[in-house]
C-alpha cells in the first residue's frame, strides 16, 4: 500500500514537474513574439547625430535581428536546447553570465526576507494568542493592515528619511560601505548588515503583515478544533499544544501562499532595489526591458519563470508530504 | 529559545552595529564621490556608449589632445595632451603629432605611436562595431569604413606620426582626436571578440586614474595612478563613481555628505539645496533644448510614398503663429523659475561665436497668432471654438515620451494656449522606445520632445532635407538654401565664415520656424565645497579631474 502512495505520488510529482516546464517553454516563447512585435528597436540607441545609421545596421547584422522573425525563434529553441540564452546585446556577454551577477543577491536577499516573513508572522500571531488581550489583538490586526496598504517606496523612503536622515543610524543606499575593503572580517560581516537592515525591513514589512493575517485567522481556527479542547482537558500543557499541534496544522494552508510569495521574491524586488541601490534581478528586468535587450528580457524572464514554478513545486510536495488526506485523496 | 534569550541576542546584535558603525577608518579625506543614476556595462572605450561609460572612459584613456572651453567665443580650445605638439602642412592635408616620451600604460609599457595607429584601425574596424565606427570619412578608408593605415598614416619614429586626409575632406582637431587604446593588451584579441575582453572590466589605461575596484551597480573606485603622466602632488587619492539609480537617495545622500557631485538636480530641489552651506549650485545649461515637432509633411501620404506638405503645418507661417500662442514664459518662470532660457533656433548661446544675436524669438502674442491663421486660410465658420479650413478642423493629437516632469506640465500650458486660439490639441504620452520608432518612421503630426546639442556643433543630421543624410530631421523640414549652407559647413572655411554661415542659417530657420523651439533645459549641478578646481563649462562636468584638489 505505501508503495503504491510512494509511486502514485512520484508520478503525479513528475507529471507536474514537466507540465511546469511546459508552461515555462510557453511563456518564453510567447515574450519572444511579443517583445518583438512591441514598438521600439534595440538598435534604436546606436543611431545619432556622430554616429549615423552604419553602426545600428552592423550591430542588427551582428544580432540577426535583420533576419525574419520565425528564423531568429527557430536559432532561439536550438539555443535554449543547448542551454544557451544567447549574449546581451548591452553587455555584449552570455545572458546566463549576467543573470548569475544579479541572481546570487537577489536568492540570498530573498530567502533572508521570505524566512523573516515567516518567522516573524507566525511568532507574532503566537504572542496575540498567548495574551489573549482582545485589544492587543485588534491593535496588531490594524496595525498589520495598515503595514499591508503601504506601499514599498513609501515605506522606503519614509525609512530612509528617518533612519538614514535623521537619526543617522542606517546608510541610505548600498550594499556595503566604500571603506569595506579596509574593515576587519567582524566589521565587514557587520557592513553588510547594516546596509541591508532598512531594505529588508522595506520588502518583508508586507509580507509580515499578510503572513500574519493568514496564520492568525488558521490558528484561531485550529484553536477551536474538538481535539484541542481534548487535548486541555487532558492536561496537555498550553505550550505542548501551541508548538506540538496549533502550528503545525495552521501552516497547512500558508504553504501555498508562501510557494507564491518566494516565487514573487526571487523574480526580483524592482522597488526595493531602486530605492536602496541593490543590484538585484528586479532592475536587471526592467533596463533590459528599457533598452530593447530581447535576449536578457527573455533570460531574465527565464530565471524568474523557473524560480516561480520551482517555489510552487517545493510548496506542493511539502504539502504532500504533510496532508496525509491529501495522499490518501491519490490513493482513492 | 525563550523570549528573553531573543531579547538579549537583539540587544547585542545592536550594540555589535554600533561597534561596527563607528569602528571603520574613514579615507573620506582624500576621496570625491560621485553620483551616477546607472551603472556602466564597460570600461572598454570602443563601447562607451553611455554618458557614464564615456565620462569614465576619458579619465581612463585620453587622447592626443585635450580640449578646453573657451568662455568668450563659445567654442573648444586644443591642449596638448598624449601629444605634446601638433603642426598642420600649409594646405591642411597632413597634421603631424609630436607625442610625449612619459606616457606609461598601468601596466609599465610605454605608450608610443603604434598604440595611436591600432587605435585609429580598431576604431574603424565594421567587425569591432565601436561607438566611433563610420566617422573616419576625413581618413582613407575602404568601402566599409575601416581606415586604411598605410594610407592614412606614417610613423616617422615611436613618438612621431603623421596623419593623411582625404581630398575634399575638413578635418578639425575635434573630430580627429580619439581615446588611445594600448595595442600590446588588444592586438591579440580577435576583433569580433573585443567587446567581452577582460580589458573590459579590468583596463589597462594611461588615464590620471586606474581602476581600482568595481562592484557591480555598487560603485567604481578609480585610484589616483602616480605613475601617470598627468599625475599632480595634491590630487585626489580617489575617485568613486557610486551608483545610485533613485533620485531622491542621490539628493538625501548630498546633503548628508555622503556624495560630493549630483548632475541633473531638478528646479524646485534648488531653493532648498542653496541653504547647505557645503554646497554649490551650478547651472550647466545650453546643451540641451525642448521642441515642439510639426512635421512639415503628411505623415499618411508619406508612408505610402508621397511627399506633399502636411495638411495642418504645412505653411511656415502657421508654425509660427503656433509659436506665437505658446507662452514659454511662463513655463520658464513657473516650472523652471527662470533657470532655462528661451530657444529660437537649434543653436545655443552658448556657441557666441556663432549665435546669431540679431534673430529675436517670437513673443508670445495669441492676437497675432490668429490674424496669421486666418491669413492661412483657418476660420472659425460654425463658432465651435475650433478653427477650420476645407471642412477639416484643426484638431491635433501631440506626443511625448513618460517620465519627463517639465514635459507633462508644458503639455497641459500649450494644450490650454492652443485651445483659446482655436485649435483643439490633445496629447498622449508614449514609451521612450515606440516614441522614437514613429519618430523614425515620421508617423507624428505632432510630438514634443527634446534635443542634445554636440560639441562642436553639428546640424546637418537634424536639419538637412535628404533623409539619408538628415536621419534626424523628423519634421521633414526641406529648405534648398538651408542645405546649401549645411553643405557649406561641410568644406574647408575659415572660422569666421563657418560663424557666418551659422548666423545665415539662424535666419533662415527662424523664418521657416519648421518647430516651434521651446527653451534651453538647465542641467543644475550640485557638488561640496570642498572640491577645488571644479571647473564645469558645457564641454563637460567629469572633465580635468586631475587638476580637483580637495579642501577639508
Amino acid at each position: 500500500m505505501i508503495k503504491v502512495f510512494k509511486s502514485q505520488m512520484t508520478r503525479t510529482l513528475v507529471i507536474r514537474f514537466f507540465s511546469s516546464l511546459l508552461t515555462l517553454f510557453f511563456l518564453v516563447s510567447f515574450l519572444f513574439f511579443l517583445i518583438r512585435l512591441s514598438p521600439g528597436d534595440p538598435t534604436d540607441k546606436y543611431i545619432s547625430a556622430k554616429l549615423g545609421s552604419e553602426l545600428s545596421e552592423k550591430i542588427a547584422e551582428k544580432f540577426s535581428l535583420n533576419q525574419p522573425v520565425s528564423n531568429q525563434y527557430f536559432s532561439f529553441v536550438a539555443n535554449v536546447l543547448r542551454g544557451d540564452l544567447g549574449v546581451s546585446y548591452s553587455y555584449r556577454l552570455p545572458v546566463i553570465e549576467v543573470i548569475r551577477e544579479y541572481i546570487t543577491f537577489t536568492f540570498l536577499f530573498s530567502l533572508i526576507s521570505f524566512i523573516l516573513q515567516i518567522s516573524l508572522s507566525i511568532w507574532l500571531a503566537l504572542w496575540v494568542i498567548k495574551k489573549r488581550n482582545k485589544w492587543l489583538d485588534n491593535f496588531v490586526t490594524n496595525s498589520s493592515l495598515f503595514v499591508y496598504s503601504i506601499p514599498a517606496f513609501v515605506l522606503g523612503v519614509v525609512l530612509i528619511y528617518v533612519f538614514s536622515v535623521k537619526l543617522n543610524l542606517f546608510p541610505i543606499s548600498g550594499l556595503k560601505s566604500l571603506d569595506y575593503d579596509y574593515l576587519p572580517f567582524l566589521a565587514q560581516i557587520l557592513d553588510r548588515i547594516h546596509h541591508l537592515v532598512l531594505p529588508l525591513i522595506t520588502l518583508t514589512a508586507a509580507g509580515v503583515a499578510m503572513f500574519y493575517k493568514y496564520i492568525k485567522e488558521s490558528m484561531d481556527d485550529v484553536l477551536q478544533q474538538a481535539f484541542i479542547v481534548n487535548l486541555r482537558a487532558t492536561g496537555v500543557s498550553e505550550k505542548t499544544i501551541l508548538k506540538g499541534h496549533v502550528i503545525p496544522n495552521a501552516i497547512r494552508p500558508l504553504i501555498s501562499v508562501a510557494g507564491v510569495e518566494l516565487g514573487i521574491l526571487l523574480g526580483g524586488t524592482l522597488i526595493t532595489e531602486v530605492i536602496f541601490g541593490l543590484p538585484g534581478m528586479g532592475r536587471l528586468t526592467v533596463d533590459s526591458i528599457l533598452s530593447r535587450d530581447y535576449p536578457l528580457v527573455l533570460g531574465c524572464v527565464f530565471a524568474a519563470g523557473a524560480v516561480m514554478i520551482a517555489a510552487n513545486f517545493l510548496a506542493d510536495i511539502i504539502k504532500l508530504k504533510l496532508d496525509k488526506r491529501l495522499v490518501k485523496g491519490i490513493l482513492n | 529559545m525563550d523570549i528573553k534569550t531573543l531579547n538579549l541576542l537583539f540587544v547585542s546584535f545592536l550594540f555589535l552595529l554600533m561597534i561596527a558603525c563607528d569602528s571603520k577608518q574613514s579615507t573620506r579625506d582624500n576621496r570625491i564621490v560621485i553620483a551616477i543614476p546607472a551603472d556602466v556595462q564597460t570600461f572598454n572605450s570602443l563601447f562607451a556608449f553611455s554618458y557614464e561609460e564615456s565620462a569614465i572612459a576619458e579619465i581612463l584613456y585620453p587622447g592626443l589632445l585635450d580640449f578646453r572651453w573657451n568662455e568668450e567665443r563659445g567654442e573648444l580650445d586644443p591642449y596638448p595632451m598624449i601629444a605634446k605638439g601638433w603642426q598642420w602642412a600649409e594646405d591642411s592635408s597632413s597634421i603631424k603629432f609630436y607625442l610625449r616620451d612619459d606616457v606609461y600604460w598601468s601596466d609599465g609599457v610605454k605608450l608610443t605611436s603604434e598604440d595611436v595607429l591600432f587605435s585609429y584601425d580598431v576604431f574603424s574596424d565594421p567587425d569591432v562595431q565601436s561607438r566611433l565606427y563610420g566617422m573616419f570619412n576625413y581618413l582613407f578608408t575602404d568601402a566599409e569604413g575601416h581606415i586604411d593605415i598605410e594610407q592614412s598614416f606614417k610613423i616617422i619614429s615611436p613618438f612621431e606620426f603623421e596623419m593623411y586626409f582625404t581630398q575634399h575632406s575638413v578635418p578639425d582637431l575635434v573630430r580627429i582626436v580619439i581615446p588611445i587604446i594600448p595595442e600590446h593588451v588588444l592586438s591579440n584579441v580577435s576583433r569580433d571578440r573585443l567587446s567581452n575582453h577582460e580589458s573590459g572590466f579590468n583596463p589597462v589605461s594611461c588615464g590620471s586614474f586606474k581602476l581600482k575596484k568595481w562592484d557591480r551597480n555598487q560603485s567604481i573606485i578609480l585610484d589616483a595612478d602616480s605613475s601617470s603622466f598627468l599625475f599632480t602632488s595634491g590630487q585626489a587619492a580617489e575617485i568613486v563613481f557610486k551608483i545610485v539609480p533613485d533620485y531622491t537617495s542621490r539628493i538625501l545622500q548630498l546633503k548628508k555628505g555622503d556624495i560630493d557631485l549630483v548632475e541633473l538636480i531638478k528646479v524646485e530641489d534648488m531653493v532648498e539645496l542653496n541653504t547647505y552651506g557645503n554646497l554649490i549650485l551650478l547651472n550647466n545649461s545650453g546643451r540641451e533644448y525642448d521642441y515642439i515637432g510639426w512635421n512639415n509633411i503628411d505623415p499618411e501620404a508619406f508612408a505610402s510614398g508621397k511627399v506633399i506638405p502636411n495638411k495642418f503645418f504645412g505653411s511656415s507661417d502657421v508654425r509660427k503663429a503656433l509659436t506665437m500662442a505658446v507662452k514659454r514664459e511662463e513655463i520658464l518662470k513657473e516650472y523652471l523659475l527662470n533657470q532655462g532660457k528661451l530657444a529660437i533656433s537649434p543653436v545655443s548661446p552658448i556657441f557666441k561665436s556663432a549665435f546669431n544675436n540679431y534673430v529675436k524669438p517670437y513673443q508670445y502674442n495669441p492676437a497675432e497668432a490668429k490674424k496669421l491663421l486666418v491669413d492661412a486660410g483657418w476660420k472659425d465658420a460654425d463658432r465651435n471654438g475650433i478653427l477650420e479650413k476645407n471642412n477639416l478642423e484643426f484638431r491635433i493629437k501631440m506626443y511625448y515620451p513618460v517620465g519627463n516632469p517639465l514635459r507633462e506640465y508644458s503639455a497641459v500650458i500649450i494644450k490650454n494656449n492652443l485651445k483659446s486660439i482655436g485649435i483643439e490639441l490633445t496629447t498622449e504620452k508614449m514609451e521612450l522606445g515606440a516614441f522614437i520608432d514613429n519618430l523614425y518612421e515620421r508617423k507624428f503630426d505632432s510630438w514634443m520632445a527634446g534635443w542634445g546639442v554636440p560639441i562642436p556643433l553639428e546640424l546637418k543630421p537634424y536639419w538637412y532635407s535628404d533623409p539619408n543624410i538628415g536621419m534626424l530631421n523628423f519634421a521633414c523640414y526641406a529648405n534648398s538654401d538651408a542645405d546649401k549652407i549645411l553643405d557649406l559647413l561641410d568644406t574647408k572655411v575659415s572660422n569666421e565664415r563657418k560663424n557666418e554661415l551659422f548666423k545665415k542659417f539662424q535666419e533662415i530657420i527662424h523664418q521657416d520656424e519648421p518647430v516651434t523651439f521651446l527653451y534651453w533645459t538647465p542641467n543644475i549641478i550640485a557638488y561640496n565645497k570642498r572640491i577645488k578646481n571644479l571647473n564645469i563649462t558645457p564641454y563637460g562636468v567629469i572633465v580635468h579631474c586631475w587638476e580637483w584638489r580637495i579642501d577639508d
